[in-house]
């Protein structure tokens, strides 16, 4: 009972942050938005008892990919109502569209799921049980081929993005620190010992 | 298990509680004159020169952009750290293997100079 | 004691169901811990004047209260009367919204943190990623305050100083994994038993490059010095908050110093025992002498032991430049971090250290 509660309200509430993400008019509202759509799904997660995936999203979603796109909001002067103006000549387009993908997610959820969705609730889960655990123990094993493949991926995404934004300016002479830091103070000072002298 | 992260929520929940107090009791009691003085940006006693909208400056992107690697990299050792005595020299090597090739990642970025200046 | 209670409110208490006396329970450990933490916070204001004045061969605050004892509250009351200044081309809403972004992340981590044998609010099983979590979304805090106040200053600020904790923040991962492999669970209350029995047993022996990684990672996460180049004083003023004023800043200060007092928990919880106490192992005090029993007292100790270097540390270095920063925290800490990673996966492989019986 307290758990359909819990849903219903932390489902509204991402629906209402959905929709200030795409009625928003300020950019960066629309990124806090996105933010808080983030979070209640986080709570969705957990009460579906994927703790280790909630937590991960709020870690990794909202600690670092929400901060680029706030990165990028925040730096490039985004002219709204450029944007808003075709938002009335392509909504038949969007209107058609997502009428295919909510008839697709009906056909999956509900029709496809029938025998599934007889049962209630979920299995106990047995006294020290955890989910990364759980998640890790077949994870590396099973499925290591995936996980390598991710390795791949992630390597693809850091040479994407330096080939992509890397640009030297030509020209510009850089300190190199380690040298600074490996310095050998008896390399730049000399003490001196002088006797002291009288003023005439 | 779920029972509990109720505390969680109840403890986000009185934070933020206080956090609006702290802000509400401010605005009540810090009412002031305001005037144009006041009110205008700080920038050494002159007037704004112009729009606080620098150039972008890319590398603030990279440096996210790489952030985001790294802590899924981190997302993925959690797992493997957890359930260390499940598995024996296989799971090592596995996760040796995907530190590899993170670490040739980590070697590109730093011989392209992705690390420096920022 | 418990004669004490009338009867009526044992009755009520125990006709109350069994959802609202949880509710009500969490409610009053979650306020019991915020006032602490709240106080420690204000407290540790004025230790800090105090250390760093006898460090540089003066008396810090002396003339509220004895001893200027009673210098935070001072210091409370006045930012709280003191007027609040939204400017003018700022974006209003975000601009009071960045303060409880940095503050409700800086509280809320509390709710994992073992305080004492029996005692932790929420005893979740992934209590450590549940903690990088919440330091992640520290940053917003940052970032939006620089926005918001649309200044060119504190935006500048709030890059930079976004930039610098989110590199640190990997460092602190690799780091936090490198202690969950020794430890062998998410859950913090089982990371400190798994350090019981004395000295030896603490992980900031095997671990100490660590433990040197994750502490260091921590001041830098914190913006204190020597890494504060971003609210540096002399330079930019006050980096990403330059425009807040009255309880705006005082929010911000709280959730400064709250995450200091955070950090030196949890690095006291993950490389020192916790509330393990350090004679443990010294049997010749005798059996069940109060001075090897794990207290919340020892807790406390190793805190107050970090926090005193916080500002032994600001007392003491000059500030680092922030490309040296942003060095140190990619360049250096990261590939010590994952080496160390490796060196552990081996250890614990041929089972040396504190993986010795481990099976399998």
């Amino acid at each position: 009972m307290f758990h359909a509660i819990l849903f219903y309200a932390f489902a509204a509430v991402l629906i209402g942050a959905a929709l200030g993400v795409i009625f928003s008019k300020n950019p960066v509202h629309a990124v806090m938005f996105l933010v808080l759509a983030f979070f209640q799904s986080a709570v969705l997660w957990l009460l579906a008892e994927a703790e280790f995936l909630a937590i991960v999203l709020v870690l990794v979603y909202v600690g670092a990919v929400m901060v680029l796109f706030l990165f990028v909001v925040m730096m490039l002067d985004i002219n709204v109502e450029q944007v808003r103006e075709s938002f009335t000549r392509y909504l038949w387009l969007g209107l058609v569209i997502a009428g295919l993908m909510i008839i697709e997610l009906v056909n999956l959820v509900w029709v496809k799921s029938q025998d599934v969705l007889g049962q209630t609730g979920f299995a106990a889960t047995p006294e020290g049980y955890s989910n990364t655990k759980a998640l890790g123990s077949v994870l590396y094993t099973e499925h290591v081929y995936a996980f390598e493949i991710a390795a791949v991926i992630l390597l693809l995404a850091i040479v994407a993005a330096i080939t992509l934004t890397m640009r030297r300016r030509p020209g510009l002479k850089q300190q190199n620190i380690a040298k600074q830091v490996s310095v050998d103070p008896k390399d730049r000072v000399r003490v001196v010992k002088m006797d002291a002298e009288r003023a005439e | 298990m779920l029972e509990e992260y109720l505390p969680v929520l109840i403890f986000l929940g009185v934070s933020t509680g206080i956090g609006l107090v702290l802000l509400g009791l401010g605005f009540l009691f810090g009412r002031g004159q305001k005037d144009a003085e006041k009110l205008s940006a700080y920038e050494c006693g002159f007037e704004p020169f112009e729009d606080s909208r620098s150039r972008f400056d890319v590398r603030y992107y990279l440096v996210a952009i790489l952030f985001i690697i790294f802590d899924l990299e981190i997302a993925f050792l959690f797992p493997w750290a957890v359930s260390l005595d499940t598995f024996g020299a296989f799971g090592l090597i596995a996760m040796g293997i995907f530190l590899a090739i993170l670490v040739v990642g980590f070697a590109f970025e730093w011989k392209k100079g992705a690390l420096e200046w920022d | 004691m418990k004669a004490l209670i009338p009867q009526f409110l044992v009755d009520f208490w125990n006709g109350l169901p069994q959802a609202v006396q949880t509710v009500t329970i969490s409610t009053t450990q979650i306020l019991v811990v915020t006032v602490g933490v709240i106080l420690t916070v204000a407290f540790s204001t004025y230790f800090e004047r105090k250390v760093i004045g006898f460090m540089q061969g003066r008396i810090g605050p002396n003339r509220v209260g004895w001893r200027g004892l009673l210098q935070p509250f001072a210091d409370v009351i006045k930012l709280l009367i003191k007027e609040v200044i939204v400017p003018t081309r700022s974006n209003r809403f975000l601009f009071v919204i960045a303060p409880l972004l940095s503050i409700v992340p800086a509280l809320a981590t509390w709710a994992v943190v073992p305080l004492h044998p029996e005692f932790v609010i929420a005893d979740i099983n992934a209590g450590l990623l549940y903690v990088l979590a919440l330091t992640s979304v520290g940053v917003y805090g940052v970032i939006l305050a620089g926005w918001a106040t649309n200044s060119k200053y504190a935006f500048l600020g709030a890059m930079r100083s976004a930039a610098q904790i989110v590199a640190y923040e990997i460092a602190m991962g690799f780091a936090l994994v490198g202690v969950l492999m020794a430890g062998g669970s998410l859950n913090l209350g089982d990371i400190v038993e798994a350090q019981a029995g004395g000295v030896s047993q603490w992980f900031l022996i095997p671990l100490l490059p660590l433990f040197l990684v994750y502490w260091i990672s921590g001041v830098a996460e914190t913006n204190r010095a020597p890494f504060d180049v971003a609210e540096g004083e002399s330079e930019i003023v006050a980096g990403f908050h330059v425009e807040y004023s009255g309880v705006a800043f005082a929010v911000f200060f709280l959730a400064e110093y709250a995450n200091m007092v955070l950090i030196s928990a949890l690095t006291a919880i993950f490389f020192l025992g916790g509330w393990a106490s350090p004679f443990e192992g010294w049997s010749f005090l005798g059996e069940g002498s109060f001075l090897r029993e794990p207290h919340f007292f020892w807790l406390a100790a190793k805190i107050a032991f970090f926090m005193f270097t916080f500002f032994w540390l600001r007392a003491t270095f000059p500030r680092y430049r922030y490309d040296q920063i942003m060095r140190l925290g990619w360049k250096v800490f990261i590939p010590v971090t994952i080496i160390w990673i490796v060196v552990e996966g081996i250890m614990a492989w041929m089972q040396i250290g504190p993986w010795s019986g481990l099976a399998g």
